[in-house]
């Protein structure tokens, strides 16, 4: 009993520091500024914001690429 | 257009929502009614594009109407505006911070977030709701600022830019920081919170011994965590203090929680007694969140300077020998003729050159009517040209003009510590100390009177803990910051909070006539003879040489009255300090001032109860001009709140006796002084104080400036002199005599509520510390309460700006 106890536990601790540290992270990086936006989001978000979302973060990874190559030709 | 309440007969407007007389509004089909074209241009636009799920989003709140915005959006791709404002990333991305004007909800902010995203070329936009902040990331190769600003303005909004430096970095860091300490420190506290329930059942149902040995160690890990990560401020906090021999709050509240720490592993480890890891994470997290409090208030003033520097214009178009030109306002010099179209800022401080503009100023005097300008009137920077285009020529640079001048004195005022607070924090040095030594000698007596070393460090802690001075820190610097901000709502400018104590304390005011009392603005009511050409020429040319307000009546009468004036060079013009002026033309003597110029000269005049201004030629009498000046409006409602609060009113001016007593008794001053030069004045000021008074004075113009030097606090009408506004201790921005009545009514209540918070923290700790002494709380409690005097300071300077 005290065996799967402890080992419980220590899985529980060892998620929960995860968790913290992607927490702290994110928290450092901003993701909390605007706490209001936030809240309505969860609230209020709709399926096609989420897509929306998904798409936004496409287009910046296609237009980083696109001006690293751009850098990269000119040099 | 008159806005009213919705009733039945009111409609929504399909866009913003508001509701307006159905009589007024635009139909377009069954269901469609718009207030005003813009809503009605926005909402087709939005749904052309497909945005039309901004009215979902909606829900029920309402949006103020487009703002109408025509101006030129070119000056976002100027040079000089890329230099200021613009930055590149390591991508070689764009960035610029932008405060968004006219956001009210939720839906405006994913408006604008989605029109900005959904443009080529932008690959970032995030819009803070709180503070309207904005973040554009964007490839300047493939679309240009200009064309972004002008998609921001096309759905009803507008953008300015804001300086994003070194500061706003810090207090952005600075509130990260503290989220995620606090974060911790609520996660933490609440997994100890839910593992307790099971240690305080087997408290007192019985509990294996292993199994609570898991419980220790678990309450061990996240007290860890909470201590070191959450607590690690205040470790740094006490670090410092000691670094600098000053025994701080923050020494305690770490101190307090170590010992806890320390003597809870010990617990962990076998020895026998109860863990308290709980306290520590406990102790930490309440105290932490007074600390957010204080980050955030600091912030909030942070983002409302950054509001206010958002409204400087970004460059003024000047005219060079006939030609346009554009350039950034640090290049604007003295004597620069500037042109303002409609709806553009005065860039720098001037005067007008052109006979009638109109200015809105509510940017510096919070008064929303148009201020009419005449040739010679001043502009002020940061003000707007709600009429036809005009020019004006620039008399201060950037740096020096009003409102760059403000922001320095709001950010030194946000900056400054009233003397009570540095009394307070001198207090809580010495309040620290003593509950160190205190807490000692607890210990000793308990150890010694009960032998049990558990007991005595428990109480040791709890003496620490409950004693620590978070309140009595807090109680002056909260206050002082909501009565400045109610402050400066009310268009008073306090350039240091430490004047509220000062003001509050004032027990006699000293007020100047011309425009303080009066409108300092006088109409000549009567000429006792009418002047010939040769004289008329002399008299306006020794008029012209001063800038005192009788003269330029005097001036402005003449030039609207004589057809033609000779200009006249005079030679040794002198300065008679309320008095007059003495002047020679060739050898011909002149002289122009009032009856005591004239008798000094040996010419005898009538004594008059108006202002009056002679004019003598080579010791004779040649006409005197008899002038009149208006009272200013709420005169009478500012004299009844000093008699009914009890503080004396003097007028002090440099007018005749008559002119003094007519004014006083037209208003109900009772007491005044006469005839007075500004040494006069001083020395009055002098004087009362030496009785033991504290005195206001309040001026406005050079002449008051030694009195307002003098005074315990010196108060200038914002229209006031630029050596006067240097002078001041507090600025009247909208000229308004009631400023004063609120300057009173702020200080005042403001400081009721600094000595009302010391009495609460100072009323806890006499409580609460013998309690701890004899043993009667608990460190946890002892946390809890401590913060909770913390919130009572804190919500109690709330109600400052709850009017009874």
């Amino acid at each position: 009993m005290t065996e799967v106890l402890q080992l419980e536990l220590i899985v529980g601790i060892v998620v929960t520091f995860i968790l913290i540290l992607i927490f702290v992270l994110s928290a450092k990086k901003g993701n909390f500024d605007d706490q209001k936006k936030m809240m309505d989001g969860m609230l209020f978000d709709s399926p096609d914001d989420l897509r929306s979302a998904v798409k936004q973060e496409a287009k910046q990874e296609e237009m980083k690429k696109k001006k690293r190559e751009s850098k990269e030709l000119d040099k | 257009m008159l806005r009213k309440r919705f009733d039945l007969s009111d409609v929504k407007c399909s866009h913003c929502q508001l509701a307006f007389d159905a009589s007024v509004m635009i139909e377009e089909g069954d269901a469609l009614y718009f207030c005003c074209k813009g809503c009605q241009g926005v909402y087709h636009l939005l749904k052309d594009d497909g945005l039309d799920a901004f009215y979902d989003k909606m829900r029920n709140n309402t949006i103020a109407p487009p703002l109408e915005n025509d101006k030129d959006s070119s000056s976002f791709d100027l040079e000089s505006f890329k230099q200021r404002y613009i930055k590149t990333d390591a991508d070689g991305f764009s960035r610029v911070d932008l405060v968004i004007e006219g956001i009210h909800c939720a839906a405006c902010v994913w408006l604008n977030e989605k029109i900005l995203n959904e443009t080529e070329g932008v690959l970032e936009v995030s819009i803070n709701f709180s503070n309207n902040k904005a973040k554009l990331v964007w490839d300047e190769e493939t679309v240009k600022l200009s064309t972004l600003i002008e998609k921001i303005r096309l759905v009803g909004y507008n953008a300015y830019p804001y300086d994003f430096n070194e500061v706003s970095q810090q207090s952005i860091d600075a509130k990260r920081d503290y989220i995620s300490r606090m974060g911790v420190a609520i996660f933490g506290v609440l997994n100890i919170m839910m593992i307790d329930v099971a240690k305080y059942a087997g408290y007192f149902l019985g509990m294996d011994r292993e199994v609570l040995h898991m419980i220790h160690l678990v309450e061990f890990l996240f007290s860890t965590m909470v201590l070191f990560y959450s607590g690690w401020i205040f470790f740094k906090g006490a670090y410092y203090g000691l670094k600098n021999k000053i025994i701080n709050m923050d020494l305690l509240v770490s101190g307090g929680a170590t010992i806890t720490y320390f003597y809870s592993i010990s617990i962990l480890f076998g020895a026998k007694g109860q863990s308290y890891f709980d306290s520590v994470a406990m102790i930490i997290l309440f105290v932490l969140v007074g600390k957010y409090l204080e980050v955030l208030g600091k912030k909030s003033a942070m983002d409302s300077m950054d509001r206010m520097k958002s409204q400087i214009p970004l460059e003024a178009t000047i005219i060079e020998n006939g030609i346009k030109k554009v350039v950034t306002l640090d290049e604007v010099k003295v004597g620069d003729i500037i042109e303002v179209k409609n709806g553009e800022k005065a860039s720098v401080d001037g005067v007008s050159i052109v006979k009638l503009a109109t200015f809105d100023e509510s940017s510096l005097s919070g008064e929303s009517l148009p201020v009419e300008k005449q040739k010679g009137d001043n502009i002020f920077s940061g003000t707007i040209n709600t009429g036809n285009v005009m020019r004006y020529e620039a008399t201060k640079n950037y740096a020096n003009s009003s409102l760059s001048t403000m922001m320095n004195l709001l950010e030194d005022a946000l900056a400054s510590k009233p003397k009570i607070e540095e009394t307070t924090n001198r207090l809580s040095q010495h309040f620290s100390l003593s509950i160190i030594i205190l807490a000692m000698l607890s210990f000793v007596g308990w150890y010694f009177y009960s032998g049990d070393f558990e007991k005595s460090l428990i109480i040791t802690i709890s003496v620490i803990v409950i004693a620590c001075p978070c309140a009595l820190a807090l109680a002056t610097p909260i206050a002082s910051l909501v009565g400045i901000s109610w402050a400066t709502q009310k268009g008073l400018l306090f350039k240091e909070a430490k004047f509220i104590e000062t003001f509050a304390k004032a027990t006699t005011v000293v007020v100047d006539k011309t425009g303080t009392i009066t409108k300092g603005k006088l109409t000549v009511k009567h000429q006792s003879k009418v002047l010939n050409e040769e004289h008329l020429a002399l008299l306006y040319a020794l008029l012209s040489g001063s800038t005192h307000p009788v003269s330029q009546s005097i001036k402005k009468y003449l030039e609207t009255t004589a057809k033609e004036i000779d200009a006249l060079n005079l030679e040794n013009i002198e300065q008679v300090s309320a008095q007059g002026m003495l002047a020679h033309y060739g050898k011909i003597q002149l002289l122009g001032g009032n009856a005591k110029l004239m008798q000094r000269h040996g010419i005898m005049v009538e004594k008059s109860a108006y202002t009056v201004y002679h004019f003598a030629i080579d010791g004779v009498l040649i006409s005197s001009f008899e002038l009149e000046d208006s009272i200013k409006e709420n005169v009478t409602e500012l004299i009844a709140y000093f008699k009914k609060e009890k503080i004396d009113l003097f007028m002090a001016t440099g007018d005749s006796k008559e002119v003094a007593s007519r004014l006083a008794n037209e208003v109900g001053i009772e007491s005044f002084m006469s005839q007075m030069s500004p040494l006069d004045k001083a020395n009055k000021i002098k004087a009362l104080k030496e009785q033991g008074e504290i005195v206001v004075m309040v001026g406005d113009g050079i002449n008051d400036t030694l009195a307002l030097s003098y005074a315990d606090i010196a108060i200038v009408m914002g229209s006031g002199a630029d050596v006067a506004l240097a002078m001041s201790d507090v600025v009247v921005q909208n000229n308004s005599l009631l400023g004063i009545k609120d300057a009173f009514v702020i200080s005042r209540r403001t400081y009721k509520f600094i000595k009302q918070n010391l009495l609460i923290s100072l009323l806890y700790n006499v409580i609460t510390i013998p309690l701890a002494i004899a043993g009667y709380v608990m460190p946890l409690f002892a946390a809890l309460s401590m913060s909770v005097s913390s919130l009572l300071v804190v919500g109690n300077s709330m109600r400052i700006k709850i009017k009874k």
